[in-house]
């Protein structure tokens, strides 16, 4: 199809170098069915405006680089169409996160939160295992027990649910949906043995408690891994980790 | 060679405390936390009533006059109406939280259990049982 209708997309541009506060900047895009968002940023920066700044990398919702806010909402921006939207679109950096320049947000804390919960498979007989008499085997795990904590575990470190998180947005040492989720996706996997390592991050006051349930975070997620869902089970283990915690010595 | 990069210097966006009102999704979400005003009413009105029946008659008439007035009334329509609400938003989430049986089943479960509870109630109270 010819690209000759025209979109208006106004963007928060913010430059560290010289600005105070960020401004907006309108820019017109030629579209079709198949333009995308990020489609539309990459068509400015190549043709209109070199100096706007933005993140991205797959072009196809796998690496969670390109998240921006498309008229106040969290969006991936290859996942999301021009044509979806009737008027203009209003891009901004991602809620709840510093602005480094433009679109690019930066995102040390939700990566600090994520390495907080020890997201991956901790062995406790792992050094026994390691020893050359013994050879290292094989975990293995029936559908059944896959399928327990399969739902939670294909995020794609996005950000997008701490954009749409007004708790994070509110404490942002509150650990956050994709954090807890991790965790939730971990403790579940029945080859895991750190969840006493894990307890301690999620019954902390910037653990599971903090979250409300605004469910948000669920409705914007990109792989649909309903991380409310995911976090609000955490609070089930949390409370269930306390009681257990009461009988022991 | 390395090349000399400016400081960083990250923008911070206030979080306002209109925050709610930007979307729709929070609103909801809101309205679901202010149920809990209207039930506050309510259960004052309870913690009276069972002041005054302990107080003695007169002061038991006196209650139930209070609760018959039209503001009360609708005070306490208010309450229930958000009891129901916020009930419902309940039933949707628990499922979610506690993934035992097919969620349709389970929100008609609690929506069954609520009204057998609130039949049992109104039969004990209205003197039919």
């Amino acid at each position: 199809m010819e690209k000759t209708v025209e979109k208006t997309l106004v963007i928060q541009r913010y430059n560290p170098e010289h600005d105070q506060t960020p401004s907006q900047q309108s820019y017109q895009v030629p579209f079709d069915n198949s333009t995308s968002v990020l489609d539309a940023l990459l068509y400015i920066q190549q043709s209109l405006d070199p100096s706007l700044a933005f993140r991205w990398s797959c072009r196809m919702a796998i690496c969670g680089s390109c998240s921006v806010m498309v008229n106040g909402i969290p969006k991936l921006g290859c996942k999301t169409f021009l044509r979806e939207y009737s008027g203009d679109l209003l891009l901004e950096p991602l809620a709840h996160f510093a602005t480094e320049k433009d679109l690019v947000s930066d995102m040390t804390l939700f990566l600090q939160h994520l390495q907080a919960v020890k997201p991956y498979l901790i062995r406790q007989e792992q050094s026994a295992a390691t020893t050359p008499a013994s050879k290292p085997q094989p975990h293995k795990q029936t559908p059944k027990q896959l399928a327990k904590y399969r739902k939670f575990s294909s995020c794609i470190n996005c950000g997008l649910c701490y954009a749409a998180c007004p708790q994070f947005g509110l404490n942002p040492e509150f650990l956050g949906p994709a954090a807890l989720t991790l965790a939730q996706r971990y403790n579940l996997d029945s080859r895991d043995q750190g969840k006493a390592e894990r307890m301690p991050q999620l019954n902390g006051k910037n653990g599971v408690w903090g979250c409300t349930f605004v469910g948000f975070c669920s409705d914007v997620c990109p792989k649909h891994l309903d991380p409310a869902a995911a976090v609000n089970q955490g609070k089930v283990a949390s409370a269930t980790d306390f009681v257990i915690g009461l009988f022991k010595p | 060679m390395s090349e000399q990069h400016p400081p960083r210097r990250p923008y911070h966006t206030p979080l306002t405390g209109s925050w709610w009102l930007k979307h729709r999704y929070y609103r909801l979400y809101m309205l679901r936390e202010a149920t809990v005003l209207p039930l506050l009413f309510f259960c004052g009105c309870l913690i009276a009533g069972f002041y005054s029946l302990q107080q003695g008659e007169t002061s038991w008439l006196n209650w139930l006059s209070f609760m018959a007035q039209p503001w009360v009334m609708a005070l306490n329509a208010l309450t229930l109406a958000a009891s129901l609400f916020h009930a419902k938003t309940f039933f949707e989430l628990f499922p979610r939280v506690m993934p035992l049986l097919p969620a349709p089943l389970m929100i008609a479960g609690q929506w069954l259990a609520t009204l057998a509870v609130a039949t049992l109630l109104l039969l004990l109270l209205g003197g039919l049982l």
